[in-house]
This record gives C-alpha cells, sequence and structure tokens, in this order.
C-alpha cells in the first residue's frame, strides 16, 4: 500500500485534522482524505501488489494510469467516461466491483467527485492516453474509395462511332488502350429481350416484340427504355435486388426461426420506391433514421413509410434464445454495424468489434463509436427467451379510429351486461332471494365491489329468470364476436429511439471485458469536417444518415452506382460489390465509376435517370457474340472475360426470373401486387420439431412476394443461387449444378408449367399442327423457330408420343403429353434460361 | 490473427484447374468439371499435396447427430462420486449463464460397468455401443459456448453460432473433392429443419457444388428419406431420355455460340441423369441380407427408423460420399430431457444404440472402418444437476462427443470433466478442437484450408481449434 504511505507522509495529513478539513476535489489532499482509504479497504486485496486482478493495480499512480487489460480504468475529469467509476457504481452487470457488494453511496460519490476533479495524485498526474486511431487518416484518405469521387472528362477515343454518351467514351478509351474494338451492336429482339429482363425481370411479351421490331424510329430505344421503366414490374425487379442487399428475409432463421410477419411491408414499401423513383439519398436516410424524419403534418402514409423502412435495422437475424442478454444486444448492433457498413458503403465494419481492423483503416474505436449509435437505439422490445424485435405501429388514423370505435361498442355491450346482472341481482334481493348455503362470491369481486354489493353478488346466475339468462347469453355471444372482429391495428418491425448512451470498447469483443467509453461517432477515416454531431439525448441515426448521404461521402454514391452496374452487367466495376475496403477488388474503370457516382448525385439521387444513362449507352448494346467483334482474337488474349466490355455478357437469369418467367411465357403470371404470403402468424415458428416446414410457394405470382424463409429457402430459389437473407449479398454467385437439372427435369412447378404452355399451344393450333412450333418458340424464345428447329420440334413429338403409347398412355392424351415434355425441354434450355 | 495465406489468393490452390473452369466465366460445380475433364479421374482433383494436406488416416465421415444433447453422466462419462454425492449440494460454482434454473446434484439412474480389454465404464444404456469400445475414443472434455440448442447446434455444425457459415460437410468436400463423380459428396439424412435448418448442411460462401445434399426431413421416417427431385412423377426414363436429347440439340440449332457455361448446363442434365439411375440403387435396402439388416436393428420396430439410417450411410460410404450424416431426432427434440430423464433416456438410447453398434461391426467387418471416420455426439451435455426433481438441463461446458475408425486411437477416454462431470477440466477439446482433429484425420490442416470470401480468409475454425494428437492412433 505504498500510495497510502506516499500520501500520508508526503502531504502530513492525519485523521486528527478532522472532518471540517474536507480537502477540494481537485486536490491531492482529497485523494489522500477521501479515495486512498477506500481503494486500499475495498480493491488492493485484488488489485495491489499480491494479485493484478484483470492486470490492475489500483495501490499506485503508475497502476491508476496504466489500467488493466481493457485499458485504462480512469479519464480524468469525466467519471462519466471513467470504467473505475462505472464499475464501482454497478454500472454494468458484467463489471460490478467490489464483487460482494456494492460500496455505500458516500465512497461512489467520492470517487466520481475526484475524478471529474481531474484524478489528482499525490504522486503525480494520471495520464490516460488519448484514443488514437492506429494508423494516419490523412494518409488512409488516399486510398482509391475513401477520396471523393471527381468527375472526369470524357476522354477522347479512336473512333467516336463508339461512343453514344460519356460512359461509352470511358470504355472505348480503355478498350483503345489494349488495342481492342468493341462489338457490333446486338439486334434489336436481343436488345429487348436484355432490356426487359435486366429493368423487369420478365421476358417481353410476343406482342411487346412485335411493337418493337416494327418502331423504325430513332427514338424507339428511348420509348421502349421510358415503358419498362414506367412498368410495376420494374420496381418489383429492382427492389427484389435491393432485398439481397439488405438481407430481407420473412423469418428470423439462426436458431429460433419465427415468422418477420411484417416484414412485407418493408419489402412493399422497396417496390413503391423503386416503382416512383424515390430519390436514392432520401431511401437511404429512411432506412437508418425513418423514425426521426416523421414531422408534424405529414401525410399518415409518408409517416408509416418511414417507420416502415427501419425495418431494415430490425430484420437480420437474431440468436433469440441466447441466454446472455449482453451478448445478444452486442451481437444484434454488431449485425447493424456490419450491415450498414456493407449495404450502403462497401466496409466490412464488423471485423473491428474484436480488435482494430487487419486491412481497412477502422480501428475497434471506430466500431464502438458506431456501436454507440445502435446501442442508443431500440430494436427489441424484450430480450428474455424468446427474444422480441420491436415493431413500430403503423396504423392510419382511419385504422386508429376504426379500432377505437370497435372497442367503444365492445365496452358498450360488456356494460350492458354488467348492468343488466347487477340489475337483476338487486331485483331478485328486493324480492328476498338469497344465495344457496355455502355460494360464495369470489373473493376480488367481493373486495372489488364492496360490502355494500357483497351480498347480491352471491346470487348465481343460475337463480337469474330464464329470459335474463337468455338475453345474457346472446349478449355475451355478441361480445365474443365483437372481441374476435377487433381489428389488429398493424405494426411494422422497425426501430425507436433508446436510450443515449456512449457503447463502450469490448475487448477482444468480450462483452464481459468493457473499457472505455467512446464518443457516438463515424469512421475518423471517414469524418466530413468534423466528427458526427450526436445529439446528447437521441441516438445520432439521423446525423448518421445524413452523413452518409452527404454528396461528398467517398463511398455511398460509388457504392450504388456500383450495385446498378452489377445489376446491369451481372458484374461490378468493382467486382467485390460489397467490399470497397483495401481487400476488395480495384474498380476495372475507376474514371468511369466515379464519373457516374457524380453524375448520380448532381442528378439528384435518380436511379432511373441512371438506368437511362447506362441503357443508352453503346456499351450496354452490344452483341454477346464474340464474332460480332472485328478485333476477337486480340480481346480474348487480352480480356477473355471481358471484364473491360468490349462485347455483351451472357448471363444466367437470377433464380426469381427463372421461376417468372417460367411463369409469364405458360401464360400463368398472376400480377397481384403486395401482402403478406406468411401461412403462420407474426412471431409464430415457421415450423416446430417436427420439421414440417407449412410455407406455400403454390402460388403463380411474382416471386419477390413468396415467403424468404430462412434456414428453408424455397428449393426453387435455393437450387439457383438466391440468398436467404441471413447476411447482405449484393453479388449472388451463378453454379451450376446437378440438382438444378432435377428440379428442372422433374419438380411439378416446371411440369404444371410446361403443361399449361402446351395445352395454350394446342390451344392456338387445335387443328393444324405444323404452327404449334412457331408459337412455342414465339412464346418461349421471342422469336420464330429456324427451319432446322421446326423440324426438330416435330419429331421429338413423334417420338414423344410413340414413347409415350409404350408407356401405355391413352392416344387422346399424348398429343398434349407429348408437347408438354418438349415445352419443358425448352423452359429448361439455354436459350431460355440464359440473357445475351 | 486471421489466416491469411499468402501464397496464392486463389480460393483453393489445390484445385487450379477447376478453378481454372470457374475464372472462365462460368462458376459451374464439380459435376460439370468432372464431365469437362473427362479422362481425368475424379480423385486427383484432391490431390495429395495440396498445401493444407498433411497424411490422410481417413477418406470420409459419417457423423452420427443425437439432436437434443444427450447427457455425458448417464453414458459415457463415469463419475463415482456424482453417484455418492446423489442430492448433495455442487461444491462449486456454477456457470455465469445457465439455461434454466437447476437444484443439486442428481445422480444417475443408471449402473456403469467396464467393457473390453480397455475396461472403459459404458452405463447400461449403451450394452451394444460398449461392445466396440476398444474401437472409440470418447472425448469426454467436449465443450462448446451457447447454451440453447439453436446457437449448440449451429456451432456444432458449422463452428459459428452467430453467422452464416458453411457445414463441416462442405468443407471436407471442398478439401477432399469428390470421390464419386455421380453422387454429391455431402449426404445428409433426415436431418431436422429447426435449430440453423438448412444453414447446419449449406455451403454458405463456398461454391454450391459442396452443399449438403438433403434425404427426407426429421419428422418422417427413414423410409422415405429421399433426394428431393430425383425420379419424375410423369415421364418414363424413355420418354425422359428423348426429351433430353431434344434439349441437347436445341443450342447448336439455335447457333448459339461455344460458350462453357452453355455446355456445361447441357452436361448438368446428362449428371442428372446418371445420378437418377445410380442412387435408389444405393438407398435399396432389400439387396442386403437378413443378418445384415438385423445386425443394425432393421428388423424391430423401435431400431429400425435409425438402423436404415445407419445401413444407408455404409450404402454410400461404400460408394464414395465423402460426408454422410445422420440425425436422431423426431418431431421432438430427442435428447433433451429437462425432465424425466429415465424414461427420455431409456428410449431414446435404445432407438439408436444396436444400430450404431450394428454400423461399427460392419464397416470393420468389410475393411471400411479403417479410412471412415465415424463421429458421435450431440449440441451439449447435460447438467450433473438436477432440474426439477428429474430431469437435466443443458450443459455445454463440459461433454462428451466419440470418434471410432478413420485413424483414432480406440480404447480410450480422452480428456476429462471435473470429479462430478459438469465442466471439462482436462485436455479440454473445444468444439473448434473437434473439428480440427476431425480434420487433420482427414488429411487436412485446418489452418491451411481457407477460403477468401468478402475480403478475408475464412476457415471451418475461424481464429480458433487445435489438433489433439492423442486421439489419434
Amino acid at each position: 500500500m505504498s500510495f497510502l504511505l506516499a500520501g500520508l507522509a508526503g502531504i502530513g495529513l492525519s485523521a486528527a485534522e478532522g472532518p471540517a478539513a474536507v480537502p477540494a476535489t481537485d486536490s491531492p489532499e482529497f485523494f489522500a482524505a477521501k479515495v486512498a482509504p477506500l481503494l486500499a479497504t475495498h480493491c488492493v486485496a485484488c488489485h495491489g501488489s499480491e494479485k493484478q486482478e484483470g492486470g490492475l493495480r489500483l495501490d499506485s499512480l503508475a497502476g491508476l494510469s496504466a489500467g488493466g487489460e481493457a485499458g485504462p480504468v480512469i479519464v480524468p475529469g469525466s467519471a462519466a467516461e471513467s470504467v473505475l467509476a462505472g464499475a464501482v457504481g454497478y454500472a454494468d452487470e458484467a463489471l460490478a466491483m467490489p464483487p460482494d457488494g456494492k460500496l455505500p453511496d458516500e465512497a461512489i460519490q467520492a470517487l466520481r467527485a475526484w475524478i471529474d476533479g481531474g484524478a489528482h495524485h499525490p504522486a503525480g498526474r494520471i495520464e490516460t492516453p488519448a484514443l488514437t486511431p492506429p494508423f494516419d487518416p490523412v494518409a488512409k484518405r488516399a486510398f482509391w474509395s475513401l477520396t471523393a469521387p471527381l468527375r472526369a472528362t470524357p476522354p477522347a477515343v479512336k473512333d467516336p462511332a463508339h461512343v453514344a454518351n460519356p460512359i461509352d467514351a470511358f470504355v472505348v478509351a480503355r478498350l483503345d488502350v489494349e488495342g481492342i474494338e468493341p462489338a457490333a451492336v446486338a439486334d434489336k429482339a436481343t436488345l429487348l429481350r436484355r432490356a426487359s429482363f435486366v429493368l423487369t425481370g420478365l421476358p417481353p411479351t410476343p406482342d411487346e416484340i412485335d411493337a418493337f421490331l416494327a418502331d423504325e424510329s430513332p427514338e424507339a430505344w428511348d420509348r421502349v427504355i421510358d415503358l419498362l421503366l414506367a412498368s410495376p414490374r420494374y420496381g418489383e425487379h429492382q427492389a427484389r435486388h435491393w432485398l439481397d442487399v439488405v438481407r430481407y428475409a420473412d423469418s428470423n432463421g439462426l436458431d429460433e426461426n419465427i415468422a418477420h410477419g411484417n416484414a412485407w411491408r418493408y419489402r412493399d414499401w422497396c417496390i413503391a420506391a423503386f416503382n416512383r423513383d424515390e430519390p436514392f439519398d432520401a431511401f437511404l436516410r429512411a432506412h437508418l433514421a425513418g423514425d426521426l424524419l416523421v414531422e408534424e403534418g405529414m401525410s399518415p402514409a409518408r409517416r408509416a413509410e418511414l417507420l416502415t423502412a427501419t425495418g431494415f435495422l430490425a430484420m437480420g437475424p437474431k440468436v433469440l434464445a441466447e441466454g446472455d442478454q449482453q451478448k445478444l444486444l452486442a451481437d444484434i448492433i454488431d449485425e447493424q454495424i456490419d450491415t450498414t457498413g456493407k449495404a450502403f458503403m462497401g466496409l466490412s465494419l464488423g471485423c473491428a468489434r474484436c480488435h482494430d481492423h487487419k486491412f481497412d483503416p477502422v480501428s475497434q474505436a471506430d466500431y464502438y463509436a458506431l456501436a454507440g449509435v445502435f446501442k442508443s437505439t431500440q430494436t427489441m422490445e424484450s430480450l428474455a427467451r424468446i427474444a422480441k424485435w420491436h415493431e413500430n405501429d403503423v396504423a392510419s388514423p382511419e385504422e386508429q379510429a376504426a379500432l377505437a370505435a370497435a372497442r367503444d361498442r365492445l365496452a358498450e355491450q360488456k356494460q350492458q351486461i354488467d348492468k343488466l346482472v347487477a340489475g337483476t341481482r338487486a331485483a331478485l334481493a328486493q324480492a328476498g332471494a338469497v344465495p344457496p348455503a355455502g355460494a360464495a362470491a369470489p373473493a376480488g369481486a367481493a373486495a372489488e365491489t364492496g360490502s355494500a354489493t357483497a351480498a347480491t353478488a352471491e346470487i348465481p346466475e343460475e337463480q337469474f329468470p330464464d329470459e335474463v339468462k337468455g338475453q345474457l347469453a346472446t349478449l355475451r355471444e355478441e361480445v365474443k364476436k365483437l372481441e374476435g372482429a377487433l381489428p389488429l391495428l398493424p405494426t411494422a418491425m422497425g426501430v425507436k429511439e433508446g436510450v443515449a448512451e456512449e457503447a463502450r470498447i469490448a475487448v477482444r469483443g468480450s462483452h464481459l471485458t468493457l473499457g472505455r467509453r467512446v464518443s457516438r461517432g463515424v469512421p475518423v477515416v471517414l469524418e466530413i469536417d468534423r466528427a458526427l454531431a450526436a445529439p446528447p439525448a437521441g441516438s445520432g441515426r439521423k446525423e448518421l444518415a445524413a452523413w452518409l448521404t452527404d454528396p461528398r461521402h467517398p463511398l455511398t454514391a460509388r457504392v450504388f452506382v456500383n450495385r446498378l452496374w452489377r445489376w446491369h452487367f451481372g458484374r461490378g466495376i468493382v467486382p467485390t460489390t460489397d467490399n470497397f475496403g483495401f481487400q476488395g477488388e480495384k474498380p476495372t474503370n475507376q474514371a468511369l465509376l466515379d464519373w457516374l457516382a457524380v453524375e448520380f448525385v448532381e442528378s439528384g439521387w435518380s436511379v432511373k435517370q441512371m438506368h437511362r444513362l447506362i441503357l443508352r449507352s453503346r456499351t450496354w448494346r452490344l452483341a454477346s457474340d464474340p464474332a460480332a467483334t472485328a478485333t476477337r482474337s486480340r480481346a480474348e488474349e487480352v480480356d477473355a472475360t471481358n471484364v473491360l466490355h468490349w462485347r455483351g455478357e451472357v448471363r444466367r437469369l437470377e433464380a426469381e426470373s427463372v421461376r417468372d418467367a417460367t411463369l409469364a411465357v405458360s401464360g400463368l403470371l398472376d400480377t397481384t401486387m403486395g401482402g403478406s404470403m406468411l401461412h403462420v402468424a407474426n412471431r409464430a415458428f415457421l415450423f416446430d420439431h417436427t420439421s414440417i416446414d407449412g410455407t406455400k410457394y403454390d402460388s403463380p405470382r411474382r416471386s419477390i412476394y413468396l415467403p424468404v424463409i430462412r434456414n428453408h429457402l424455397y428449393d426453387a430459389f435455393w437450387l439457383f443461387d438466391c440468398t436467404d437473407g441471413a447476411v447482405p449479398n449484393g453479388n449472388r454467385g451463378t453454379s451450376t449444378v446437378a440438382s438444378q437439372a432435377l428440379y428442372l427435369l422433374n419438380s411439378e412447378f416446371e411440369l404444371g408449367c410446361a403443361e399449361a404452355l402446351a395445352k395454350g399451344i394446342l390451344a392456338a393450333a387445335p387443328a393444324d399442327a405444323s404452327l404449334r412450333p412457331t408459337i412455342l418458340y414465339r412464346r418461349v424464345c421471342g422469336r420464330m423457330p429456324t427451319e432446322n428447329e421446326g423440324r426438330l420440334v416435330t419429331e421429338a413429338v413423334r417420338d414423344l408420343e410413340g414413347a409415350l403409347a409404350a408407356d401405355g398412355v391413352a392416344e387422346g392424351e399424348r398429343a398434349l403429353r407429348a408437347w408438354t415434355a418438349v415445352a419443358q425441354a425448352l423452359l429448361a434450355g439455354n436459350e431460355f434460361l440464359f440473357v445475351r | 490473427m486471421f489466416p491469411i495465406d499468402t501464397r496464392s489468393r486463389d480460393c483453393c490452390p489445390a484445385m487450379s484447374r477447376r478453378g481454372m473452369l470457374r475464372a472462365g466465366g462460368a462458376g459451374f460445380g464439380w459435376l460439370a468439371a468432372q464431365a469437362l475433364l473427362a479422362g481425368e479421374s475424379a480423385g486427383a482433383l484432391a490431390t495429395a499435396d495440396a498445401p493444407y494436406r498433411v497424411p490422410a488416416r481417413a477418406k470420409r465421415v459419417i457423423f452420427m447427430f443425437m439432436k437434443g444433447g444427450p447427457s455425458q453422466v448417464d453414458t459415457f462419462d463415469y463419475k463415482p462420486k456424482l453417484q455418492a454425492d446423489d442430492g448433495k449440494e455442487l461444491p462449486f460454482e456454477k456457470p455465469r449463464v445457465q439455461f434454466a434454473p437447476t437444484g443439486n446434484l442428481l445422480g444417475s439412474p443408471w449402473k456403469f460397468r467396464q467393457y473390453g480389454q480397455s475396461g472403459i465404464h459404458v452405463s447400461e444404456l449403451f450394452p451394444h455401443v460398449a461392445r466396440h469400445v476398444d474401437d472409440i475414443c470418447f472425448l469426454n472434455s467436449c465443450h462448446g459456448t451457447n447454451s440453447a440448442h439453436g446457437g449448440a447446434v449451429l456451432k456444432l455444425h458449422t463452428g459459428s453460432d452467430t453467422f452464416v457459415r458453411p457445414g463441416m460437410g462442405a468443407w471436407v468436400n471442398y478439401g477432399l473433392g469428390t470421390d464419386n463423380d455421380n453422387l454429391p459428396g455431402f449426404l445428409t439424412i433426415c436431418p431436422t429443419l429447426a435449430h440453423g435448418g438448412l444453414n447446419n448442411w449449406n455451403s454458405a460462401f463456398l461454391p454450391a457444388e459442396y452443399q449438403g445434399v438433403p434425404l427426407g426431413v426429421a419428422s418422417r421416417p427413414a423410409t422415405e428419406a429421399r433426394v428431393k427431385y430425383m425420379g419424375n412423377p410423369r415421364w418414363s426414363t424413355a420418354v425422359q431420355r428423348r426429351q433430353l436429347d431434344f434439349l441437347s440439340s436445341l443450342d447448336g440449332a439455335a447457333g448459339l455460340p461455344a460458350d462453357g457455361q452453355l455446355d456445361a448446363r447441357l452436361k448438368s442434365f446428362e449428371l442428372a441423369f446418371r445420378m437418377q439411375a445410380e442412387m435408389p440403387g444405393l438407398q435399396d435396402l432389400s439387396q442386403e441380407t437378413p443378418e445384415t439388416l438385423a445386425l443394425y436393428g432393421i428388423d424391430e420396430a423401435r431400431t429400425e427408423n435409425f438402423g436404415r439410417q445407419c445401413l444407408m450411410a455404409r450404402r454410400f460410404s461404400e460408394a464414395g460420399v465423402r460426408f454422410v450424416q445422420l440425425t436422431h431426432s423426431d418431431g421432438k427434440v430427442q435428447w433433451d430431457q429437462h425432465g424425466d430423464l429415465l424414461a427420455g433416456h431409456t428410449e431414446k438410447a435404445s432407438e439408436v444404440d444396436k444400430p450404431i453398434a450394428g454400423l461399427l461391426l460392419d464397416l470393420k467387418r468389410r475393411g471400411l472402418l479403417d479410412d471412415t471416420l465415424v463421429v458421435w455426439g450431440g449440441e451439449f451435455g447435460r447438467t450433473p444437476v438436477a432440474q426439477g426433481k428429474d430431469g437435466r438441463d443443458h450443459n455445454p461446458d463440459g461433454y462428451t462427443m466419440w470418434m471410432a475408425g478413420g485413424g483414432v486411437k480406440g480404447g480410450q477416454r480422452y480428456g476429462a470433466t471435473d470429479e462430478y462431470g459438469y465442466y471439462a477440466v482436462e485436455n479440454r477439446m473445444h468444439i473448434h478442437d473437434v473439428h480440427a482433429t476431425m480434420l487433420w484425420l482427414l488429411g487436412i490442416d485446418h489452418l491451411k484450408l481457407t477460403y477468401r470470401h468478402a475480403g478475408r480468409d475464412f476457415r471451418l475454425t475461424d481464429v480458433a481449434g487445435h489438433v489433439h494428437h492423442g486421439v489419434m492412433a
């Protein structure tokens, strides 16, 4: 106990000077008088010369300065930020000291006062090192993605005929360097099919194809683009892309797979937002802070949308049966940070939970600065097993009024019953009726009603006249009905403001070893002008959203236009769409990416405008057949994988489009929009231990409306590389596995669609079989069959009818079956399932 | 801290040939790759000299998952002091986080006796398995981190209870490649959809070709366990053959340019067709002798279901499936006796004891046990203290799994719990260690088998895991 001796000897204080002489809290004498004794009595046994629990010694200036394994324990001048004050205040379950019982309030106050007073120690000053990032933020900002994009002048190219708009200038200039000439522009039918799938996820109908082919005006292409952008199918398809990025799902997945019964509201909002071209910056802000953007006088619909948008923060998978509630909270915050980082900035911020990021300039302090924002946000309603997420009330005034009215009716009805019962009892009592011996009113009832009516309350209803009994039965039946018919007010998964609080650094990521508190903020390397100004009483989400959508933010616009590029071409300009960090791939054409990013912001963050720009480029319209390239061999040598866009890309349809297109060409697609298709109630288990999943997928509606069940994604999606929304995924893979073939060959879905298609063909050409191949090809491939193809179809039908006859199929059924088999083959074929 | 393989940024250096094919713009699966590499033997792809390879003792795994958490102190972790102190207070602290409140020590209601040359104690619950103790290494010091089923099941299967990560069967196939062109390398028979479901056998960020293929689900009998979409409800083989011929003539007729991925797709149809021909035969247990069926308990109602799973596992293993998982579960959480331990564990053990013993014997007499690693265990164990009057709570802090065959040193108890069987105290094996040891036996260094995803190299064991060589012969 060296400091004690030092303190006492050095300053010459003694107890004899009495209580009147309490020194000022900002003096070393205060330490000696008030703090040293309590440390000696309560702390030093475990944090002294004998033992150093947690690597901490409290018996010397050096020890008090150095802190323990979790870092410094004292921030001079700020008890609120000091671990020591928090520990003795029993602020955290994980770090409550001393462990055998809380100190007297007086002692805690003394300790806090001493720290607030500057923590003056007789042996010198307590030095707590500042939180400095383990890198130079200024230097790191030189990294390509951390510098704000600049709009370069579109470069000159050798052959201006290859340039339709600035996109082409950037692409072709790069090709010029490599000595590659871009391919010819694809034919009109191919372009229409490509545009239709890229924008709406569906193939063009034969009529649409005819109309476009017939339109030889120079505006034909622009008109088609506008038509497709105006189609409600556009928002459905774009939203589906976006749902991958925000890891949308209709169930929690992970350990307890319960229904996100209201997630669909977020999904429907996304569809609507894309369809009306909500500016992306506003769209983003709603994701993080919609609840804080609600203003007086806003339309109820807009209010509901803004609240619904925050479902983004609530939809992540959670370990809902986690027994350790502190861990659960930390895991939820981690998931929110990681998703926000990946979705909007292409940064893997989650890596900094346990230590400074290994590759990117993101320190652990940066992580906990962001964690504070989410810690100050309430995502959960309850953490007790099974934990419940919060939902915001999104009812319109009409819905609220309807509920209030229904409740009033119910109360009125109940009142009527009470009145009738009381009246009857009073009348019976007056008439001299007595309750049967031994009958007792329920204790509670007697106590509540008071002694005056206690006697009458005991007359049981059996003694009521039959007429009254009948009336009561009818009234009670009515009550039941009214109760059953009470409208359920709509709620949406989402967040609200919690208690504003700075987060503490979890040493090695452990929520049990909490270190110093960090002011809420954003990664230092990404600060624009200044640190995040989170209001003392608010979470700081609104400020976070404003920072992300600041036109000077180096990542937000880049990451989004890169996503758009990925959706158009199958590969981003930055191929790692969710990683723009040091380990991500570099842009294949940074000047182009940056030009697009600046253009996006300056055009008012209009997504549709960006689509127009990209679709009008010549680059977008290139033929995918390498033979369409004059310098083909050179191109294939230099850039075999077409990174530089010297030709169009051949791409398999995504899972949803495989299904939707199959329904569409079979004539079965139902284009009803919106609403939930879950078979279970909100928060109910998707399936219990029986492992029988009752989710229904046998609907002809578009795939985006089918439930996304984590841990048990619909086969038709899972097999074709769809994501189950457990993590953000902006870059789905494209696998080719035999199980896809099995699905296409043997599933009821494919057989059913093929049969519908075959029926349609037979109905369209009931007599003349020679017309059928044409109808089939026009519907499925959007073109006329060649003579050879016509022959192949006819021969296949003939052979299949023979094989079916051998199988004992009746003659009258053979044609339909054979055409079904042929149609199924075409639906499984490459031409149908790939866009070229 | 992250294991960065600085030699190569390829996802898997040993499979450069496949990597090349994938980089060709297609990303197609092993089946297609196999077809394109016609003439090259399948095994050649999983080169034995890949940088992550170590000498292999086992070629394949059969993992028997006992869902719900079987009690170690009532099966394979004999604790005489627990019996002696039945009803007394636990003399040390219970874990900080418990699943449910518990009371005093609860002695095992079952008697233990010694078996084999090793003299290892096994309870009355497993009389048949007990005869194989000399082939088994009991991992008595297993411990995990999660006390709830969901997290623990995911941790056991994928190494992570908070993130979606590839299942261990997917990692094994990624590391070793296929041993049979016409079959998936990872089959999971009657898996449970609860507690992580598909994510327990999914490939996550690993290529889709490594994902587990489920046969049936937990609540349906093993007789109905089929690969979905295998077999056509309408077309005969002849019709489907003609349909496929038509399908394969389409691209040429349409004049589609030669393209690796289009070609690979067509080949995947042929492979699906062949798989469809091979699979039913493998599942047809009628080809087995009555003696074999009886050995697995398929002739008795109680053991029939799990017996079928075990026999299918042997047949799939023989046919070259790298990783076969069996799940002992049904409409309930099978081994989860929070109450009524006596009846519950008696019933559960009696359903699996004979089939497991039958599988071990059958593998042994066919010479398959030498290079087949058999792993048994649940997502955690149970507390030596009572929940209610006759139950046990979840215990992730000390429990038993076991391994047999494939390079395992049998006849030993590896690691130990305290004298009551609560906490693992000696040679502690975290689930990451079990994974690391399993991979080592398969000839894979868990530190080096990595996959690059989202800017970082991932491993089955994340940033942890130690190989326990004491488990090995």
